[in-house]
């Protein structure tokens, strides 16, 4: 005859509702609150499993209550009794009275074993008149009312109308489900290939919607290209490098095993050379003069030709792999290899190979010398990307030279790279697919100074060299070029679309005002993404007259 | 408390109309469910502009049809009042012990025995305000539930009445899948009601804690 609370607000709570069994207690449950639903729920459960111990309705268990207070006892008459037997109780009859009934009745000492988890004493609930014995048996009741669906046979019928109403949990009902079970989730492999590509279309800064560019209103940028060249059998590899922009403003592009130069200002196109039988081009790059074009092949080869002339001047052997990756500093050519090593020849001298740099596990895909020659960076199929030092040391062929610095960042291969042309420190990189994400690193501090996540692949970087601003290529799905602005990485400009496929090279002007793309669509276009200023003009510079004579295109 | 038969005769009309609304919400919340609590993967439902807010709806056209043919059945239990709780329990997949249930306790609005003047039916407004609260605690009550990383599935069952016109070969009488109740905590949400129905739901999931 023990019960205590457990909680001091539990008897508050039980103060609150006088009447438990009536449906004041749909109120009861109606209050729970997602903070505490524990403890009032113990409360109403407690309340329940009374009802369902204390059940003034079975004849076989002659009233023996312990303690009866002498207010509200009811007889149980024959009328009654049949009326419960019918479980049907009429509102507001005897239904008040019954209750008191109940909750006078003190349960005969055999019920549940359970119970006796919490016990206490009587003196500390003495306040409530209406709730004598409470079970604190948290773990009953609702199965006990679960149960009673089953088989409700075993309890009084007025008891289960009474809980029912009281509960709201309908007794005496038939559960039912659909003769079938629920269709499977679609299609797992299926979820997992969505999972897959998910990259691609969920990425920050994907739009919903498919149609052309989106532009900064304060700038106006044309999302048509300025021109367009078809360029028939290009081939469609993240890992070449096959298109480069000369500063006497002729741009190189390497078609399977051809090389064509095509003269920007005056338009004529000229056929340079081939790749030796069963190669083909994978990298082209114009010397920093414009004279020379450094071509590496599949097979290893990299071969130097005379733009003028069109001639060969010479074939460099040596590397195992296919050569993705050319840069020149002045006479020193640098070639990235598909074993990812990075050579350095010496183009004037018969015994080329003057330098090995070994910094990376995957094949070099990026290579570009910053303008001064102090610095190299190059980036690998390893996701790596890594900073040499310039200085060729003179008897180092065969010894082991490290890397400046090296980036781990990126979680997937690192083909675009450009370093900025009006804050010398600074290099962009950004990653393929995986990554999609754009870095800039101060190359003297190796700190990453930015980082931006794109919506997809990044194929190309280049700075603008007027303004603080960079773009990038892109692959799918949007095959965008974006103009960032720096520092902001605010996106000033997205021209979506650029291509049917994914713009896999690009280069930019000497003058600095376009851009021309290539991609597996087969076509050249060009972009005017950026104005020259025109104060420069104004002064007269050489350069800036240049760019509307040889540096304009026709 | 326990639903009357005399209810149905009372007005036909709104009957009819509050039984449609009702299905709707039914419909909603149990896709709001499936996906809020990840019963099916996130790319088989879309946005539907619905109670004036985005509601996530299947368009799994296999458990599309799966819910349609539950819920016309619903309605005509609604009609007659033959339906007096809906449950929505998720089970464990491999051990098919039953993680949650939603119920929804189907009540019939009594009017007041005393006054005799129809109260002035309940604009739609308001009710679709109701609803709007249920669905949006719904997805509220992602922040509470335990995760479930198992994979799952889900069964819907209908509490009716003895009376209730069930259509022998595709409703069979089933366990009620309760989650024991010394592992079981319950949470009461919000509910609404049409001049006919009152929905309240409530929440309870296993918690081992």
């Amino acid at each position: 005859m023990a019960f205590t609370p457990k909680t001091p607000s539990r008897q508050r709570s039980r103060s609150e509702t006088k009447t438990p069994l009536t449906p004041s207690m749909m109120n009861g449950i109606s209050s729970m609150s997602l903070a505490s639903p524990t403890k009032r729920q113990t409360n109403q459960r407690g309340a329940i499993a009374d009802t369902i111990s204390a059940n003034p309705f079975i004849s076989s268990r002659p009233s023996s209550p312990v303690k009866r207070t002498t207010s509200g006892a009811l007889q149980i008459t024959e009328a009654l009794s049949k009326q419960a037997n019918s479980g049907v109780i009429r509102k507001g009859g005897i239904e008040s009275r019954l209750d008191v009934i109940t909750h006078d009745y003190v349960p005969p000492p055999r019920t549940d074993p359970k119970r006796s988890k919490s016990t206490g004493t009587l003196q500390r609930d003495t306040r409530d008149r209406f709730i004598t014995s409470r079970n604190a048996d948290v773990g009953e009741v609702a199965a006990t009312l679960e149960l009673m669906h089953l088989s409700h046979s075993s309890s009084s019928p007025s008891h289960t109308a009474r809980l029912a109403s009281a509960t709201g949990v309908p007794i005496n009902k038939r559960i039912l489900s659909y003769h079938e079970p629920p269709p499977p989730p679609s299609d797992t492999t299926l979820a997992a290939q969505r999972d897959a590509v998910r990259p691609l279309y969920a990425r920050t800064g994907s739009l919903p919607t498919s149609t052309g560019a989106t532009t900064n209103k304060s700038r106006k940028i044309s999302t048509q290209p300025e021109r367009v060249l078809d360029a028939p059998g290009m081939v469609d590899d993240f890992y070449l490098n096959l298109l480069s922009w000369s500063c006497l403003n002729v741009v190189a592009v390497a078609l399977a095993e051809n090389t064509y130069i095509w003269k920007a200002d005056t338009g004529a196109v000229t056929h340079v050379g081939e790749a030796p039988e069963g190669s083909y081009v994978s990298s082209v790059s114009f010397s920093s003069d414009g004279m020379f074009l450094g071509v590496g092949c599949g097979t290893g080869e990299v071969e130097l030709w005379d733009v003028e002339t069109g001639q060969r001047l010479r074939s460099m052997s040596g590397h195992q792999g296919q050569i993705a990756a050319l840069s020149w500093n002045n006479h020193i050519l640098s070639s990235g290899c598909g074993d990812g090593s990075i050579w350095h020849h010496d183009v004037r001298v018969a015994r080329h190979k003057v330098m090995e740099l070994l910094g990376h596990t995957g094949e070099v895909c990026g290579l570009t010398w910053r303008e001064d020659g102090e610095l190299l960076a190059s980036g690998g199929n390893d996701n790596v990307v890594n900073i040499w030092d310039g200085r060729i040391a003179e008897s180092v062929t065969g010894s082991h030279v490290s890397a400046k610095w090296t980036k781990r960042n990126h979680t997937a291969a690192v083909k675009a790279l450009a370093w900025c042309p009006w804050q010398p420190s600074l290099l962009a990189s950004g990653g393929g697919t995986n990554d999609a994400t754009i870095n800039i690193w101060n190359s003297t501090t190796g700190a990453r100074l930015h980082s931006l996540a794109t919506s997809s692949q990044v194929t190309n970087i280049h700075w603008s060299p007027h303004r603080k601003e960079f773009l990038s290529t892109h692959g799918y799905p949007n095959n965008s070029i974006m103009i960032h602005a720096y520092p902001s990485m605010e996106r000033v400009a997205e021209i979506r679309d650029a291509h049917d496929t994914r713009v896999l090279f690009c280069a930019r002007s000497p003058g600095g005002d376009l851009v021309v793309t290539g991609a597996g669509d087969e076509n050249l276009k060009f972009w005017r993404v950026w104005e020259v200023p025109k104060e420069k003009k104004g002064k007269g510079r050489e350069k800036a007259s240049s760019s509307t004579g040889i540096l304009g295109i026709r | 408390m326990a639903p009357t038969k005399q209810a149905p005769t009372r007005q036909a009309i709104t009957l009819k109309g509050s039984t449609n609304l009702v299905t709707e919400f039914f419909k909603y919340a149990v896709n709001t469910i499936l996906f809020q609590r990840g019963v099916y993967p996130e790319d088989d439902f879309h946005m539907v502009k619905k109670y004036g807010q985005t509601v996530l709806v299947t368009q799994d056209l296999a458990l599309e049809n799966y819910l349609d043919k539950i819920l016309k059945q619903v309605n005509k239990w609604l009609l007659t009042g033959g339906v007096t709780q809906l449950v929505l329990a998720i089970i464990s997949k491999d051990t098919r012990t039953p993680l949650e249930r939603w119920v929804f306790d189907i009540n019939l609005v009594e009017q007041p025995a005393g006054s005799s003047e129809v109260p002035p039916p309940k604009p739609e407004s308001e009710i679709q305000a109701e609803i709007r609260y249920i669905l949006k605690q719904i997805v509220s009550t992602v922040t509470f539930l335990p995760i479930m990383d198992e994979p799952t599935v889900f069964n819907i069952l209908a509490y009716t009445s003895e009376s209730a016109d069930i259509p022998a070969d595709e409703w069979v009488d089933t366990d009620p899948l309760a989650i024991e109740a010394s592992k079981s905590q319950q949470v009461k949400l919000r509910s609404f009601s049409t001049d006919v129905h009152r929905i309240e739901a409530m929440v309870a999931y296993r918690y081992d804690g």
